[in-house]
């Protein structure tokens, strides 16, 4: 376990960086979150895609499957991934406050 | 080359690093993959957690254990360790691999012939930690010293020497997790000795006696699966939303509409795919369905936890575990009454429900198990479908998953299905039961926590990324689109993650999937190319 701080925002974070308590994510997390994935600005784009991911992880628990998101958002994968160079599992998810992914994915 | 490491230096110099990787000593790579100075920079380990965390092997982590804050704590982990470790010789406290187990120890001439076959200590340029016959010499000169009648006196004579410590135990408690079980070296040795269980065995006792494991095996994974229904954290209702979505989109894809049934009571089939499929390659568990639908079998998928996720990691550190999960698939099954459990593309799902789980499956649970491989190869030959092997005319190759492969010998059905339905298959060197491991077997492929990731696509995926890109060489760069098809998702997400750590689509143009695309690819009905041609 480590400690993210950025400015006034101290989260408990594991070793990859990703929340460890999802629940605590709000907006000023996700923009300090962001900076860890060389995403310094949250356009309109990216916060289309960052809440997509969160109400999908309200509602089921878990992320999205990658190919939903692309459908649903209406962004290719090439897209998410300009968006978020680390990609839909380490960087979108990781900004809307997920925990890692895990099993054979 | 990497510097001499002896075995009693396992328990010396405590707090330091036993060895390094250093990336000049690695086996290297075609080009052009071969520049040094253009290969992947490795993470270097945090400093608090350095400080904190047992990582004192070599340059990265995997279990990441906390360091024991007293002497007396480390004592009692050692005490724990060769308690456990005696326990295991015992028949009662050893129903899977006993027998193995003693020869293993009893008889090994150290004649060293295995560490050659070993992709893992081979592509680290041979560091001697990393041979075959390290943790088993170690393994076996504990057992000479502190479990043998007269041990301390003479085991240093007749075992040779060892300090049991927490320095030698928490190394290897790390060294269990450098190899990736893919028993190339129990396959070379001319003895039959087995020193890929050694590492299994080393695994057991740490979790099973000590409780120690790499959470994303253990805690993310199969307790996980046990409590929620998957290791990926899909619920009953998530895994249905998910599975409904791929049936209309495989509809968007091929034209073909269809159902996948839920929890049909007296189909003939129960197929389980590995949950991992559903949410990172959608088109895996769909290109079956159209496949089963196609050829008209009676088929269904269980909603109930656990039925719907055949991955049993188990298999890779704990024999409870592994029984749980087994038992919980046999159990689905029965009560559904299919005729025979499917599993889909897993390499080790496969050899957990089909080789070990049939200590566990007595009387009633005893419900035949076939592999995908060879219904395909039913299905294929069966002339229900109709096929056009034009369309998969591109540059095919094939990776056998070690699990289904060396330590199954299903071997030709996936083959005759490709030198049927493609082309332009050409075979690895080498290939079939002496494949390599593609480096990320028995968890590795999901371990990517501190620098581990590194590791294992520097060093246990190196010696398949290059056997990959030779089986390619009459088409090295990206003008020329090809196939490798690797029918296991462990397997494809370690080639995921090589291929994105090496920029192989951009500088190749390599796509990685399954079998069961390349068989819907060929289909005369399906519209178009069901295999897209996007990294992903």
């Amino acid at each position: 376990m480590a400690i993210f701080e950025h400015g006034d925002i101290k989260i408990e974070v594991d070793e990859d960086g990703f929340m460890q308590e999802p629940e605590q994510w709000n907006e000023d997390i996700a923009k300090a979150l962001a900076t860890t994935e060389g995403v310094d600005d949250l356009t309109e784009e990216h916060w289309k895609l960052v809440n997509y991911l969160r109400e999908y992880y309200l509602k089921f628990g878990i992320a999205p499957m990658i190919r939903k998101l692309c459908k649903e958002t209406g962004f290719p994968l090439k897209k998410v991934y300009e968006l978020f160079p680390s990609g839909p599992a380490k960087g979108a998810c990781k900004v809307a406050g997920l925990a890692k992914p895990t099993g054979c994915v | 080359m990497p510097k001499h490491v002896k075995i009693t230096d396992i328990g010396k110099n405590p707090g330091q690093q036993l060895t390094h990787v250093n990336l000049a000593d690695l086996l290297p790579l075609p080009p052009p993959y071969d520049k040094l100075d253009e290969q992947p920079k490795w993470a270097k380990i945090k400093p608090e957690h350095k400080e904190k965390l047992e990582c004192t092997l070599d340059d990265t982590i995997a279990v990441g254990f906390p360091r024991p804050k007293t002497k007396e704590e480390e004592q009692e982990l050692v005490d724990k360790f060769l308690s456990g470790l005696e326990k295991l010789l015992t028949r009662e406290n050893n129903w899977t691999f006993l027998q193995p187990l003693l020869l293993t120890l009893e008889h090994c001439a150290k004649c060293q012939t295995c560490n050659d076959a070993c992709p893992i200590y081979t592509a680290s340029g041979k560091n001697d930690v990393y041979r075959p016959t390290y943790r088993s010499e170690v393994w076996r000169r504990i057992v000479g010293k502190y479990l043998k009648p007269g041990g301390k006196f003479f085991g240093k004579f007749t075992s040779g020497d060892i300090e049991l410590n927490w320095t030698t135990v928490s190394r290897l408690m790390e060294l269990s997790y450098r190899c990736t079980l893919c028993r190339r070296c129990a396959q070379t040795c001319p003895i039959g000795v087995d020193n890929g269980l050694i590492t299994h065995e080393l695994r057991k006792v740490f979790s099973q006696e000590m409780g120690i494991a790499p959470r994303e095996i253990h805690e993310k994974g199969s307790v996980q699966q046990l409590t929620v229904g998957s290791s990926t954290g899909m619920t009953p209702l998530v895994v249905k939303d998910n599975i409904e979505f791929i049936d209309e989109d495989m509809y968007d894809r091929t034209g073909i509409k269809y159902e996948t049934p839920w929890d049909k009571k007296g189909a003939d089939i129960l197929l389980i795919h590995n949950a991992g499929e559903i949410l990172a390659w959608p088109e895996n568990p769909g290109a079956f369905a159209i496949i089963l639908e196609a050829a008209g079998m009676s088929w269904t998928m269980s909603s109930e936890k656990v039925g719907y996720d055949g991955i049993n990691y188990g298999l890779w550190y704990d024999d409870f575990q592994l029984a749980r999960v087994a038992l919980k698939h046999a159990e689905i099954a029965k009560k559904l009454g299919v005729k025979k459990i499917v599993m889909g593309e897993c390499g080790h799902a496969h050899k957990a429900i089909q080789v070990i789980a049939d200590r566990v499956y007595q009387g009633e649970y005893n419900i035949p198990r076939e592999s995908a491989m060879t219904l395909l190869e039913d299905i294929v030959f069966s002339g229900k479908i109709k096929f056009d092997p034009a369309k998969n005319d591109f540059p095919v190759t094939l990776h056998d998953p070690c699990n289904m492969v060396r330590l199954m010998g299903i071997v030709e059905p996936q083959r005759r299905i490709l030198r049927y339905l493609c082309p332009q298959f050409r075979e690895m060197t080498p290939h079939g039961v002496e494949n390599y491991c593609c480096g990320g077997g028995s968890g590795f492929a999901i371990m990517s926590g501190h620098n581990f990731q590194d590791w294992r696509l520097s060093v246990s995926g190196r010696m398949k990324l290059k056997q990959v890109l030779e089986a390619f060489d009459d088409y090295p760069g990206p003008e020329q689109k090809k196939y490798l098809c690797a029918p296991c998702s462990n397997c494809k997400g370690q080639l995921r993650d090589l291929f994105g750590y090496y920029n192989v689509w951009e500088k190749s143009r390599i796509q990685y999937g399954g079998l069961v695309e390349l068989i819907v690819n060929a289909m005369v009905d399906v519209k178009g190319e069901f295999i897209e041609w996007e990294f992903h």
